[in-house]
């Protein structure tokens, strides 16, 4: 019982995500932050104040982190699908490593 | 990417880069507005040298300038939205007695101010009601050209000043120089330029006419028969 407890707490602290999210992760991350340095600086240098401009860039920053840290469910959309312990299922026809194929 | 700790980490380290290529952005964006500050007037109005102590238990006299001067200039183009205060100081500057060998110059400040950005008025080193007074003065805008305009009429001078050796009376060629140093929120301190840099133009006019210090003040007859 406390087993599956601290293994349930494990799970939601590592926040762990499917390789789709973190592919989706990555550009989202790189998109957002990127915008809002432009639109910080832009919108800082139209309306000539430095303040607004900081503003912008935490509040952006902040919305990322939020986006983006916690495992939220679209990033666990394709969970990987293992093969069964022991070989539940039948083996793929042609299995080719380092142009070897194994049957 | 798999676990939090390591999305945190990415974010925290992409976003240092892009606050510093913005930072560097803003620091860049200096150089595309144009400075041309401009002095109308910088005059003495009265020059005294009187006789003093460094401090009060010193045996040493020195001979002290007291410079009040008139000062009437437009600095408000070094305000943008990088800018956080301006330092504006009046210097005197004579030659050395051995100018012909060395060029050296004497330099001393006279007057200084610092004018605060309205961005920054919450750093400036002043009481409640001032504070509050310097806030409004602002109307709430980001930038307050007003603010380096600067009219000065009869002002008294800030800090007296002397020589390493104790000698001034007389001393000739003595101009007054207005200087500034632009202290922005990002990037390079600039201080006043003789000569233009793109569009930051050269301080117009930042230099007194010559005069010479007068001799020491001569003390009252009846003052110095009492002992």
């Amino acid at each position: 019982m406390a087993e599956q407890l601290l293994d349930q707490v494990r799970d939601v602290a590592e926040g762990q995500i499917d390789f789709e999210g973190q592919k989706l992760v990555e550009l989202l991350v790189n998109v957002t932050l990127a915008l809002t340095g432009v639109v910080s600086f832009l919108v800082g240098y139209i309306l000539q104040d430095i303040k607004l401009a900081l503003q912008i860039g935490l509040a952006g920053t902040a919305l990322t982190f939020i986006l983006v840290v916690p495992p939220w469910p679209f990033y666990n959309r394709n969970p990987v699908k293992w093969l069964q312990v022991g070989g539940g299922l039948v083996p793929p026809q042609s299995l080719i490593v380092d142009e070897k194929s194994f049957r | 990417m798999y676990t939090s700790v390591v999305r945190l980490q990415n974010v925290f380290g992409f976003f240092t880069t892009v606050a510093f290529v913005v930072a560097a952005f803003i620091a860049a964006s200096d150089f595309l507005t144009e400075r041309a500050p401009i002095v109308r007037t910088l005059k003495t109005t009265s020059v005294q040298v009187v006789r003093g102590r460094p401090h009060y238990y010193s045996s040493k006299k020195e001979e002290y300038a007291v410079i009040n001067f008139s000062l009437d200039a437009d600095l408000s183009s070094l305000f943008t939205w990088n800018t956080k205060q301006v330092f504006v100081y009046v210097t005197a500057e004579w030659p050395a007695a051995d100018h012909a060998k060395t060029n050296a110059t004497n330099e001393a400040v006279i007057w200084d101010t610092i004018i605060t950005s309205p961005s920054a008025d919450h750093l400036a080193n002043i009481g409640p009601v001032a504070m509050k007074k310097l806030r409004k003065s602002a109307g709430g805008k980001s930038i307050d050209p007003n603010r380096g305009k600067l009219s000065l009429k009869n002002q008294r001078h800030k800090y007296k000043i002397t020589h390493p050796s104790g000698k001034l009376a007389m001393t000739d060629n003595v101009t007054l120089r207005l200087h500034y140093n632009v202290q922005p929120w990002v990037g390079l301190l600039t201080w006043d330029q003789d000569v233009d840099y793109g569009y930051w133009k050269a301080l117009k006019n930042g230099v007194s006419k010559r005069f010479k210090l007068p001799a020491i003040k001569e003390k009252k007859p009846a003052s110095a028969g009492a002992r």
